[in-house]
Parts: structure tokens; C-alpha cells; sequence
């Protein structure tokens, strides 16, 4: 019996990548949809061409249907601030590309992104289809642009790339953290100068002016809008120099760690900036003396817009859904820990995901029980609306150890 | 590095010198303190306690529905149905599950404390590879947040060890997770000590970079056998010592090597080796070479690849304490599998031990559990909690050398116990109440049980 789940599992890795266009629809399923519609029981999804095309049509003809049994579906979770596809291994230099020590504010890590790595595989087992990679950068202020990739594991991973800027404030091992907010505020100011200038110039003499360099378009980007800025920064000082930028440019500011907020958090509601925090950092630190368990809830409750990301090793990505169950536990509704996990994060980089309506991408999880709970697991999950599988390298490694051979165990695959 | 020998040749040279008076008068016996820094723990201010209607987990296998624990004089008296008591203040667990105090055999609070910074980093005497001599307890600041933390989350005992850049990274120390200004404060009356030793790319990783022995694995495996020998010698200078003024000579007693101190306790049996080593072979070999110097290899540390050696580590008593998902982050982490305790566990005579190694995971160590029971039983296993939570309580004091006295609620153990607002494999439990020797220590409804560090007062 084992030696045939060893063969299910090898056919399992090999056909993980299989397309179809037919469509699916999955009925009777406990639809968390993390819209206006809330949770939909007994619903029907149906997915075409890698999109949800239907909910709860009236009548239901698809190329394949599965029973959900009315187990809960979900949006697939989209994981955020990690390097996943640019780590393989973390002590091992060759298999790392999240870190560049020249890399500006430029740094784009999406072409080294490795869809084969085996820490995709395994993120999946954690109901994760969409992640935000950001870099590590060298040792500039700006760490580079964070992409955003799918978790299918095939080549076209990459859904967007340049979807954020990063950048890295507050406390310092050398130096001040004053020093830093000035540049980044400096930066700004010079670049709105120089657009009005130039504006200015083009009125008058109608000649092309000449094409701003690479780094100046990005910073001109973050003064239109256009894209994200985001901050990792903890303390309220910092967080209040950064609401204050966001406030004289206009930005698209994203604050990322955040341990502090909760001192702020009214300040953050009324600016409207999403936060992007763990759910299990409670020691402190002197940049945030009170971060506790409860710090999700109440910065909820206060109406900033949350985002959990996993904290620490990109590996442990696929602990996701725990971290958001952890929230729940301390006073977080289940609707918004979902919501924090999935649309929110689409909202904020621009993820044509994260949520079960018509017309976005067919990124679906349907999950044992709740989603949150330890012993649930991912029953079955699409990316782009093509069925993926759970199985990694670890089951094939535990499936070789747990048989019963005569030969050893290399023998066993 | 034989730093005894001299001091011998000069026990040798005055005992031939003086031989004739031998049997005429003995000099004070040296004897060495082996407790210089004792405990001074004391319970706090405990009344007996029955607690009533709780879904027990007793540590020893067992689950008992609908249960009553009662603890006298800290200690636990009667684990059973429809129990009652004169005088015991009764607390109504009805919906409510019970378990031993969890324990953490493998922490670095106050050694790595909170807030991180220069100052307190004091874990690794990364000096030299072989520093046994060091104690973990003398580097614990008591006013770590992450205690308080960890006792929130049902952790009542925990062994602080040192890091893992040296071959022997020191002495480790078990501790009461009771708050106190002093390490002898918390220290565990009677728990044996723990020797850290490492194995694989910490320490060559380490000591490579600095251009010095070991940089690779054998320099590793040539590194402890030089410091067993060395440790060998020292132990027979001192058994020597001791026969011969047992028999009324009059021998000068070897030169004392805090170093060799530590090593000889191991070989004695009175210190327990804890070892942080992730790969079979490896593990395989570190077996070998307890043999070879004659003592236990006691427990491996990390173990990602046990699943790999689980007969080996049955057949030898080596338990292996592991997290249930960590991995990657070096190439000795990559093999992971998710049912590695499940899969030591499952032999007969196996000591499987879930332990942290990190002050966030350590206030969810029943979490950690949890998911390698469920993780476990989607692949063929049929672990139940009153099973998986051996892996946090009495697997644990065993491995720490202290189940006599604590990790399962058996009448006379110490009533070292967690309330539980649920099921505690559940991502949604949290401990409600936790007793240390039948004292109360933490309360999440009531701030009076709510101990708070000397850092965090009075901050803003």
C-alpha cells in the first residue's frame, strides 16, 4: 500500500502543471466570497478560461463539477514581504537572489524568480496562490520593487512586476533614523521640483525635454500615485514622519512591521493606510515597546485597513492561515482575518484576486473545515482556475521513510 | 590542552617525596562544590485547588472526560471523577481541557532576550569551539519579557541553553518559569544540568571563518573526540584521587579545569547531553562516539532528519526534540517532513519532544504539537491528543532528567498545570490559568496573576 501512494505521489509532482480550459464548477460549497455578499452556503462556483464566471447561475453545465460537500471555499490566500522564488535555501549564497548590495531603487528581483523552487510546492500545502516578493536590496534606504507571482509553479508565474517601491526607515544599528526620513522627504521635494520645472519649460518653449533617468521615473511614480510606497517601519514617531510624507506628496503610502501602531492607530485610520504586520510578534522591541496578540484586533477595530503577513524565514509562508487563525483567537473577526489574508492584499497591489466574484482570476482553495484550524488542510486549490497539487518534496521524503523495502531506502522513490 | 598534567607530575613528584608520611596524617579531602550557584525557588503562595468538570489530559497517555485534578500542598493529589475536598478552592472547567505544565526543553530567554540588543546578546561564547566551562544560567537576565510571555502560554518549565556556534557551547539550566530577579530564583531544584554541544555547519561555519579548527565536519568529529579524551584523563586523575585517599594515602588532588569539570560530570552521568544536530548520519555518529568515551548521547536537538534514524534513536534512549515545520533556512534543515515526530514517535521505547528554540513559538508549543498530530494522522497515523501532548510534558521532563518530578498529572508530581480555554491542539486555545507547585502563576482574566518584567514597568 505504501509503495502505491509513493507512485500517486510521483504522478502527483509530475502532472502538477497540467492546463485545462474546460470548465469546473464547484457546487455545493460554503462560499466565503470577502464581498459585500459575505459567505454564500450551498453556492455554486464556476470557473472559464482561468476566471470565476459565474456564481450561483441558474443552471450549471460544465466539462467537470466537484461536490464540495459544503466544506468552505475561500479566495486562495495571497502571502506578502517574503522572497519567495528567490530563496531555495537561506545559508546557501547560490540559491539566494533577494539581496543585491548595489541595488537602488530600481532592483527588480523578478528574473531570478525560480517557479521550480521546492518552497512554491510546499507553500500551496498553506492555501497560498499569490504572493508579493519583495527584495532584500543592498544597503540603500530604497531595498527595490516588490513583484507580485503566482504559485503554480510554472514559468509565466509572474502576474506583475515594479508593483511597489520599498523602502527601509526606522531604527538603525549605525547612525540616525532622522537622517533617512530627511533624504526620503528630500528625494521627494527635489522631484517635484524638478516635474514642475520641467512643466514649466515644456509650456514655454515646446521642445521635448529630456527623458528623466530610470530612478527619477520611479520616485515620479510614487508622486503620482501610481504606485506603492512601502515602509517597513515600526515605532509611532516614524509612522507619523511617514503619514506626514504621504500627506505633502500625496503618496500611496503602505506601512509594513508597524509594531507601534496602536499608539497611532486613529492617525492611520484617517489617513487611510493599510498596514502590512505579523500576527505572533509580541516581544518587544524599543521601537515597539507594546506590540501584543491583540494589537490585529484593535487596530481593526479602530479602522485601519490590516494586512497579516507571515513573519520571519520565507519557508514558513505556508503558516499563513495559522497566523490568521492566532489573530482570531485574540479578537479579530474571522471575516477580516480572511479579508487580510486575500483582499486586502489584492487591494493594495493591484491583484485581480482575493476575491470570489464574476471576473476575477480563478485563484480557489477549498479546504477540509476552517480554513484557520490546525487540523484542517487544503483539499483541493486552482491558480488561474487549473487544479494544483499539495504534494512536495517532504511527502515523498516521508512516503520513502515510512515504507517497508528490503533494499535501502534510495531505492524507494 | 592537557592543561592537568602538570599539577600531576607534581602529585606524583610530592607523593614520592613525602610517600614515608603517607599513612601518618591526611590533608583536607578537595572536594568539588558541584552546586556553586543553588536554587533558592520557592513556590508562590499557593491554597489547595480541586479544579472540577475539565477534559484531562494527564501526560501518561490517558484522557479523562469530565475529570477533577486536586492539588495539596503543591503537589498533585488525586486525578479522577467526582472528586472533592475540604477547604480546596474549586474552579468549575466544565468546556475546558487540562494538561501538565508544558515544557520547553530547548529556550534561549535571557540568554537572547527582549528587546534584542548588543548588551543582552549573551548566548554564544563564540570564542573558542570547546567552551564547556560556561554556564547558560550565568548570562540569564530574569527580567526577559519573553518569560512572561511564555508563561502565558502554558509553559511552566523550560531548560535555557547556550548557542549553538561552539562543539560545546556550555552548560544549559532548567528553570521554574516563575518570575524572579534572580537566575537562583527560577532555578529548578534538583534538575539535573545540560551539556549544549553542536553539531554540523554552526560550528565549522563559525570557526572556519575564522581560519581555525573545525572548518569542516571531520574537524568537527575530531574536535570532540580530542575534548572526550582529554575529559577521559582528567576523570581518571580525579577517580584516582579519590581511591587512593579513599585508602588512606595522602594524594594531591588534581588541578581543577572548569573546562574538564563539565565534561566529567557528563562521563559521571550527572550532566545530560543536549545536542544540536539535524542530520542521520550525523546524529548516527554522535551515538558512536558517546560509546566510544562511555556516555549517553543523551538528546538531539533540531533532529530535522530523525525520521531518518528513528530505530537508531529507540534502540539507543536518544530523544529527539524537533519543531514540527521549520525548515530551509540551511542546507541541514532541508529534508524536512512534516510527521518527523510522528514518525520517531511511533516506535516502541522512542522519546519524541516538540521544543521551540524560540521565544515567539514558544507561547504555542501546544500548537506545534497540534499541527504534527494533524499533519501525522492526514498520512496514515491515528495519533490522539492524550498522545501528542506526552511530546510537550512527560517526554520532555525525560529528557531533561526531571520526570520524576514533573510532566504528567501522577499523584505526588509537582502540580504543575495548564487550563485550557479549549482543546489545545486547536490554532484557537489559549491557557486560561497556570500553576507552578500548585501555585498559581497566570491568570488571563485576572491581573493580579499577571507578572510584569522590571523592563516593561513604568515604560510608556
Amino acid at each position: 500500500m505504501k509503495l502505491f501512494k509513493t507512485s500517486l505521489i510521483a504522478l502527483a509532482l509530475a502532472t502538477a502543471s497540467s492546463a485545462s480550459a474546460d470548465t469546473i464548477a464547484i457546487t455545493n460549497a460554503k462560499v466565503h466570497t470577502v464581498t459585500e455578499q459575505g459567505v454564500l452556503d450551498n453556492a455554486t462556483v464556476v470557473i472559464e478560461d482561468g476566471v470565476i464566471s459565474a456564481i450561483n447561475p441558474d443552471s450549471v453545465d460544465a466539462d467537470t463539477t466537484i461536490d464540495a460537500q459544503g466544506k468552505n471555499l475561500t479566495p486562495g490566500l495571497i502571502g506578502s514581504m517574503n522572497q519567495l522564488g528567490l530563496v531555495e535555501v537561506s545559508a546557501v549564497s547560490r540559491t539566494r537572489d533577494a539581496g543585491e548590495e548595489k541595488a537602488d531603487i530600481t532592483f527588480d528581483a523578478s528574473a531570478a524568480f525560480n517557479p521550480y523552487s521546492t518552497v512554491i510546492a510546499y507553500s500551496r500545502k498553506g492555501g497560498i496562490t499569490t504572493n508579493v516578493v519583495v527584495p532584500y536590496g543592498g544597503s540603500k534606504m530604497f531595498k527595490g520593487q516588490a513583484f507580485v507571482a503566482d504559485l503554480s509553479g510554472d514559468l509565466d508565474s509572474i502576474v506583475s512586476t515594479n508593483s511597489a517601491v520599498i523602502v527601509d526607515l526606522g531604527a538603525k544599528s549605525k547612525g540616525s533614523r532622522a537622517f533617512e526620513i530627511q533624504k526620503l522627504r528630500h528625494k521627494l521635494e527635489d522631484a517635484q521640483k524638478a516635474l514642475a520645472k520641467a512643466a514649466e519649460k515644456a509650456k514655454d518653449d515646446k521642445k521635448s525635454e529630456k527623458e528623466p533617468k530610470r530612478d527619477e521615473k520611479i520616485i515620479n511614480s510614487l508622486l503620482s500615485g501610481e504606485k506603492p510606497l512601502i515602509a517597513y517601519a515600526e515605532r509611532a514617531t516614524d509612522i507619523m514622519a511617514l503619514l506626514a510624507l504621504k500627506k505633502d506628496f500625496e503618496l500611496d503610502l503602505v506601512i509594513s512591521g508597524a509594531g507601534d501602531a496602536l499608539r497611532v492607530a486613529e492617525h492611520i485610520a484617517t489617513a487611510q493606510v493599510p498596514v502590512i504586520i505579523g500576527t505572533i510578534g509580541n516581544l518587544p522591541s524599543f521601537d515597539a515597546l507594546h506590540s501584543s496578540l491583540e494589537s490585529a484586533a484593535k487596530l481593526i477595530d479602530a479602522g485601519v485597513n490590516v494586512i497579516f503577513a507571515q513573519s520571519g524565514d520565507t519557508h514558513n509562508l505556508y503558516q499563513l492561515r495559522f497566523d490568521a487563525g492566532v489573530a482570531v483567537a485574540n479578537g479579530v473577526s474571522k471575516d477580516n482575518a480572511l479579508a487580510a489574508v486575500t483582499a486586502n492584499v489584492a487591494d493594495v497591489f493591484n491583484i485581480n484576486a482575493g476575491r470570489i466574484a464574476v471576473g476575477k482570476k480563478a485563484d480557489l482553495v477549498l479546504w477540509s473545515d476552517d480554513p484557520f484550524e490546525l487540523s484542517t488542510k487544503v483539499e483541493k486549490m486552482w491558480i488561474d482556475g487549473v487544479e494544483k497539487s499539495t504534494t512536495s518534496r517532504h511527502d515523498a521524503l516521508r512516503e520513502r521513510y515510512t515504507a517497508e523495502s528490503e533494499l535501502p531506502r534510495a531505492y524507494t522513490k | 590542552m592537557q592543561k592537568f598534567i602538570p599539577s600531576l607530575l607534581v602529585a606524583a613528584v610530592s607523593v614520592a617525596l613525602t610517600g614515608c608520611l603517607q599513612s601518618d596524617k591526611q590533608d583536607e579531602k578537595v572536594e568539588i562544590n558541584k552546586n556553586p550557584y543553588p536554587s533558592t525557588y520557592q513556590s508562590l503562595p499557593s491554597t489547595n485547588t480541586l479544579i472540577r468538570h475539565a477534559t484531562v489530559l494527564t501526560g501518561t497517555g490517558e484522557r479523562i472526560d469530565n475529570a477533577d485534578v486536586l492539588m495539596i500542598d503543591g503537589k498533585i493529589s488525586q486525578v479522577g471523577v467526582g472528586l472533592s475536598a475540604d477547604g480546596a478552592v474549586e474552579v468549575d472547567a466544565s468546556g475546558k481541557w487540562l494538561t501538565p505544565g508544558i515544557i520547553d526543553v530547548h529556550s534561549h530567554l535571557g540568554v537572547y532576550p527582549s528587546p534584542s540588543a548588543e548588551s543582552h546578546s549573551d548566548g554564544n561564547e563564540a570564542t573558542q569551539p570547546n567552551t564547556s566551562e560556561v554556564w547558560a544560567e550565568h548570562s540569564i537576565w530574569p527580567q526577559d519579557p519573553g518569560f512572561q510571555r511564555a508563561r502565558a502560554g502554558g509553559i511552566t518549565t523550560l531548560q535555557i541553553l547556550p548557542g549553538s556556534a561552539n562543539l560545546f557551547g556550555g552548560r544549559g539550566v532548567t528553570l521554574r518559569n516563575v518570575p524572579s530577579h534572580t537566575m537562583q530564583g527560577m532555578k529548578f531544584p534538583e534538575a539535573p544540568y545540560g551539556l549544549k554541544m553542536a553539531c554540523g555547519e554552526n560550528p565549522k561555519r563559525v570557526y572556519g571563518g575564522k581560519k581555525v579548527s573545525p572548518s569542516t565536519r571531520m574537524g568537527n568529529m575530531a574536535g570532540y573526540r580530542m575534548a572526550w579524551a582529554e575529559a577521559s584523563e582528567y576523570k581518571r586523575a580525579w577517580d584516582k584521587y579519590e581511591a587512593d585517599y579513599a585508602a588512606g594515602k595522602n594524594p594531591e588532588a588534581p588541578a581543577r579545569d572548569i573546562e574538564l569539570d563539565t565534561l566529567k560530570g557528563v562521563l559521571e552521568g550527572e550532566i545530560l547531553i543536549h545536542n544540536h544536530c539535524y542530520k542521520a548520519e550525523e546524529m548516527a555518529m554522535m551515538i558512536d562516539l558517546g560509546k566510544e568515551f562511555g556516555y549517553h548521547s543523551g538528546t538531539f536537538h533540531h533532529a530535522i532528519e530523525a525520521y531518518k534514524i528513528a530505530d537508531k534513536l529507540a534502540e539507543n534512549g536518544n530523544c529527539a526534540a524537533m519543531w514540527p515545520d521549520w525548515w530551509g533556512f540551511k542546507m541541514e534543515a532541508y529534508d524536512m517532513v512534516q510527521e518527523n515526530v510522528a514518525i520517531v514517535d511511533a516506535k516502541a521505547n522512542s522519546c519524541a519532544v516538540v521544543h521551540s528554540d524560540s521565544a515567539t513559538t514558544i507561547q504555542r508549543l501546544n500548537q506545534e504539537a497540534g499541527k504534527v498530530m494533524y499533519r501525522a494522522n492526514d498520512n496514515g497515523f491515528d495519533i490522539k491528543p492524550e498522545h501528542a501532548i506526552t511530546w510537550i510534558t512527560a517526554n520532555a521532563a525525560k529528557s531533561l532528567g526531571i520526570a520524576d518530578k514533573t510532566g504528567s498529572l501522577e499523584t505526588g508530581k509537582n502540580a504543575d498545570v495548564v487550563l485550557w480555554n479549549r482543546n489545545p491542539f486547536s490554532v484557537y486555545a489559549q491557557a486560561e490559568q497556570v500553576f507552578v507547585d500548585g501555585a498559581k502563576v497566570y491568570d488571563r482574566f485576572d491581573e493580579k496573576y499577571q507578572a510584569k518584567s522590571d523592563f516593561m514597568l513604568g515604560q510608556q
